[in-house]
């Protein structure tokens, strides 16, 4: 007998996948609504993946850290808890940091491709969507990972793969919002 | 630990907060995940060159763009959870080397036959609800080869990568939680739209 089998990795992980894969589906209803002005502004088709990615990855960072600190038994005042607090404002430094620097990459990769947009207009756009994504991101990550901690399931089986396709639904919702914001749809 | 009841339970408190707000600090959290934030968006422009050169097959395939982020995320899930499973294996020692070893056989085709079954349902789930959303698809044959091609052919590639690097992390003394779930999730993204970019090319050209 093995500790893995097939069948175990399979049946443990088949219904979250299945609930992650539908989102993800809708996340791409979303553009495939949008896909006009996606294929006619390809530099936002270069933004896509790696704007999305960053909600995602700080989120499940941050999910991994409270998930820790309740396995520890170190979150019971939320309000008060500095774990809490300091990962959070971490997260959210990390996480705007990677927007500023995504906006300069996408920027160059953009001039190079000769599919440019102004700096000015995608530092506008990384930092407003993704901003919108972070906060609400964070604010469900806080959420999932008390909410089931209280319901005594583990964290860590539910926490990150919910965030991670959280953050590419949200992420495409704020990237739609801020173009029709900033007046390029 | 903090269920004592009395004012020493505050004083308690206090002294874990304060020895907390310094061992979690937010520049040691910041200075540790920032320098892998910026590599995985490096990695997350790489997958996005590839989607914004991949306009026409967009255009051409309609339907592409709904099961391209369902994709590149199942890719992720599924692939994060091995490099995980793996660390955890080669931990408790039921991992040390790749040949005849069952674990390991176990560990890699449970996520091959899961990423199997979720592209084939992706797919099917893509064209349907694509029609139920009043839109255009390619159709149910075109989509689901799509997403089985792309799903199979980048979990096989991510999961030598993650054997590879969770064993070679370990032999040269790194922890391999630290590295294989990060860099897997960025050479998964990469990995799964090209596969994306090139099963689209192939079932054009059928």
């Amino acid at each position: 007998m093995t500790y893995y089998t097939i069948r175990g990795i399979v049946g443990r992980s088949f219904p979250i996948i299945l609930f992650t894969s539908i989102i993800g589906i809708l996340t791409g209803q979303i553009l495939n609504l949008r896909i006009e002005n996606l294929v006619a502004m390809p530099i936002i088709l270069l933004l896509i993946p790696a704007l999305i990615k960053i909600g995602g990855d700080t989120g499940s960072m941050l999910g991994a850290r409270l998930s820790s600190a309740l396995h520890m038994g170190l979150g019971g005042n939320l309000r008060h808890s500095p774990v809490v607090r300091n990962s959070v404002i971490a997260a959210f430094i990390v996480g705007e940091c990677a927007f500023a620097f995504l906006a300069v990459v996408v920027w160059m990769t953009g001039e190079i491709l000769n599919i440019g947009m102004g700096l000015g207009n995608l530092i506008k756009l990384c930092l407003i969507s993704g901003t919108f994504e972070l906060l609400i991101v964070f604010s469900s990550t806080v959420t999932i990972a008390f909410a089931s901690h209280r319901l005594g399931a583990d964290p860590d089986d539910t926490v990150i793969p919910l965030i991670a396709t959280l953050g590419d639904l949200i992420g495409v919702v704020g990237i739609f919002m801020t173009m029709y914001l900033l007046g390029f749809i | 630990m903090l269920s004592h009841a009395g004012h020493e339970e505050n004083d308690e408190n206090d002294f874990v907060d304060e020895y907390l707000g310094d061992y979690a600090s937010v520049r040691s959290i910041v200075r540790e995940a920032l320098p892998f934030q910026l590599i995985a968006t490096f990695g997350g422009v790489a997958s996005g060159i590839i989607l914004s050169g991949m306009t026409d097959e967009l255009q051409m395939i309609p339907g592409l763009i709904v099961i391209a982020p369902a994709v590149l995320g199942m890719r992720g899930n599924i692939s994060s959870t091995l490099g995980s499973r793996l660390g955890s294996a080669i931990h408790m020692g039921l991992i040390t080397k790749i040949e005849r070893n069952p674990e390991l056989i176990n560990s890699v085709s449970g996520s091959l036959l899961l990423s199997a079954i979720m592209s084939f349902i992706l797919g099917i789930m893509g064209h349907y609800i694509t029609i139920a959303f009043g839109l255009q698809s390619a159709g149910v044959l075109s989509l689901t080869l799509i997403a089985v091609i792309a799903g199979v052919s980048s979990g096989i590639i991510l999961s030598f990568v993650a054997v590879l690097l969770a064993l070679g992390m370990f032999r040269f003394g790194f922890d391999p939680d630290n590295v294989v779930t990060p860099a897997i999730a960025t050479i998964g993204d990469i990995v799964s739209m090209l596969m994306i970019f090139i099963s689209a090319r192939m079932v054009l050209s059928l």
